[in-house]
């Protein structure tokens, strides 16, 4: 399969005329047409039906479309990606967080990123699931890493990143800090500290046990959260892969296992910079790092 | 025993099955057929430029590593295919002469990073193994097919999930093709073939690569 054949059938697809096509892709008709029957020959079947005044696909042409389109993004991708490592040009990331979702899983990828193009500016912005959605919808975000139990709206492609589970956060001095792995029944008599930001895993909890702790609703930022925590106000379950500052102590939540999957999100057909098309492409890559 | 005969030995064993062999035969008669061949990119045409995420990670350019000398981009289809199995202990093999020769090997599979690194891992490889994600350096390159009915049905008899190893659900795979490209970026040899199990030994790639450093008096 040739890049040209793919990218001449791509603009057809947009297009649905001949003549429009090969006017936008630069080349004859004859040249077009030719190049989409040996794709067609390739693919085992024709793309489009040819009639007079219309060219529709066929089911094997809309069965194949998303895939080439994604083939044809990813040539360009990497393509673009070497362009930008070479003019450095000034390039923005600007990622989703969802609740309890911390940077640290995705760090290495945004440093890769920047390792290419020096000049990257970097955003965060931590919401609910449904925020980050609006968000990205009126661009003023690239993409956002996900609970997979946040609803996306059919246009978005995600991709799975990792399974996490959760862990306990508590101060060094506390009863249960050196234990191997905890169970909800160590959690009695404890307040636990839970917020929006959380990722849920308090009420995941809750949902799966009648443990004999007491619940301290605390809104707002984690940092502030584990602030408190350090006082002795309360502990805190937070995903196993979310950075903890010293001297702060996380041990396994063993029982009830609250595992969750985090996938990447994005808006599917929309045209990214490099900085962006290769942090995903790493994230992807890098999919159980 | 040198490469090409480990791989017909491994090919005679597999094809002894004759649903494997028709599998198989069904990828080879519709290649040959369709003109695949003729959109695999060519000698002394431009190899496109690319960064692509290695198995730890990392972005890997293909310019960065042009300008250190000759690059060997070698197309492979997963550590699940023996053929490449045995291919890349051969290149393991032949990686210090690849090097001491001045030129650098990439070996390009559509897996991401968990089987690229249990590639690299299997075989005890340096060089780099790079995950072309949805197969765009392998469409550039022209060396991307569509994996016909028989065979993908028989790599899904066998366990094999693509829309696992690819991050897609495309059913697409690169003919192992490998690529000789000058410091210039041009491919100055290639070899490509639409048996899977026929590859490039690395002798070949090696008397190629000497040549290119030390090209004959006329």
């Amino acid at each position: 399969m040739e890049l040209t054949q793919v990218r001449y059938f791509v603009a057809l697809t947009r297009l649905l005329n001949f003549t429009r096509a090969a006017d936008a892709c630069n080349v004859s008709q004859p040249a077009l047409t030719r190049a989409i029957q040996r794709l067609e020959d390739e693919l085992g079947g024709p793309l489009v039906y040819r009639e007079r005044n219309l060219t529709q696909l066929t089911e094997l042409g809309r069965a194949m479309l998303p895939h080439l389109e994604a083939m044809l993004e990813a040539a360009d991708n990497a393509s673009a990606l070497a362009e930008a490592r070479r003019q450095q040009p000034v390039a923005s990331l600007k990622i989703g967080l969802g609740p309890g979702v911390g940077a640290a899983a995705i760090a290495g990828a945004v440093r890769e990123v920047a390792s290419l193009m020096p000049d990257l500016m970097v955003r965060f912005e931590e919401a609910a699931g449904a925020m980050l959605v609006e968000s990205m919808l009126s661009d003023m975000l690239d993409c956002a890493v996900l609970p997979a139990d946040c609803a996306l709206p059919e246009r978005f492609n995600h991709w799975k990143l990792y399974d996490e589970g959760a862990v306990v956060v508590m101060p060094p001095q506390h009863r249960l800090a050196n234990a191997e792995s905890i169970t909800a029944s160590d959690l009695d008599g404890e307040v636990l500290l839970h917020g929006e930001r959380c990722g849920g895993f308090v009420q995941a909890l809750r949902a799966a046990c009648d443990g004999m702790f007491r619940v301290r609703r605390c809104d707002g930022g984690i940092g502030n959260m584990l602030d408190l925590v350090s006082a002795g106000l309360g502990i805190a379950i937070l995903s196993e892969r979310m950075a903890v500052p010293s001297p702060l102590v996380t041990c396994r939540l063993a029982k009830p296992p609250l595992n969750r999957e985090v996938r990447l999100a994005a808006i599917a057909g929309r045209p990214q910079g490099p900085a962006v098309a290769g942090f995903i492409k790493l994230c992807r890559a890098g999919c159980g790092l | 025993m040198g490469l090409d005969e480990q791989l017909q030995a491994e090919r005679q064993r597999r094809t002894a099955d004759d649903a494997v062999r028709l599998a198989y035969e069904d990828v080879f008669t519709t290649l040959s057929q369709n003109g695949f061949l003729s959109g695999v990119l060519g000698e002394a045409a431009a190899f496109p430029d690319f960064v692509l995420p290695n198995a730890e990670g990392r972005l890997v350019s293909l310019a960065s590593r042009l300008a250190e000398g000759p690059v060997v981009v070698q197309f492979f289809r997963g550590e699940w295919c023996p053929f490449c199995r045995l291919m890349l202990d051969a290149l393991v093999a032949a990686l210090p002469e690849i090097e001491a020769a001045g030129a650098s090997l990439l070996a390009l599979t559509p897996d991401m990073g968990p089987w690229a690194r249990q590639a690299k891992q299997n075989h005890g490889a340096t060089f780099e193994v790079l995950s072309d994600v949805d197969y765009g350096v392998g469409l550039a390159a022209g060396v991307v097919f569509r994996i016909p009915a028989l065979y993908r049905s028989r790599l899904m008899r066998a366990g094999i999930d693509f829309a696992e190893r690819h991050g897609n659900g495309s059913q697409f795979l690169p003919v192992p093709a490998v690529f000789l490209l000058d410091v210039n970026g041009r491919v100055a040899w290639r070899f490509v073939s639409v048996d899977f199990t026929r590859r490039a030994a690395p002798d070949r790639i090696l008397g190629e690569l000497r040549r290119l450093a030390a090209p004959e008096q006329e």
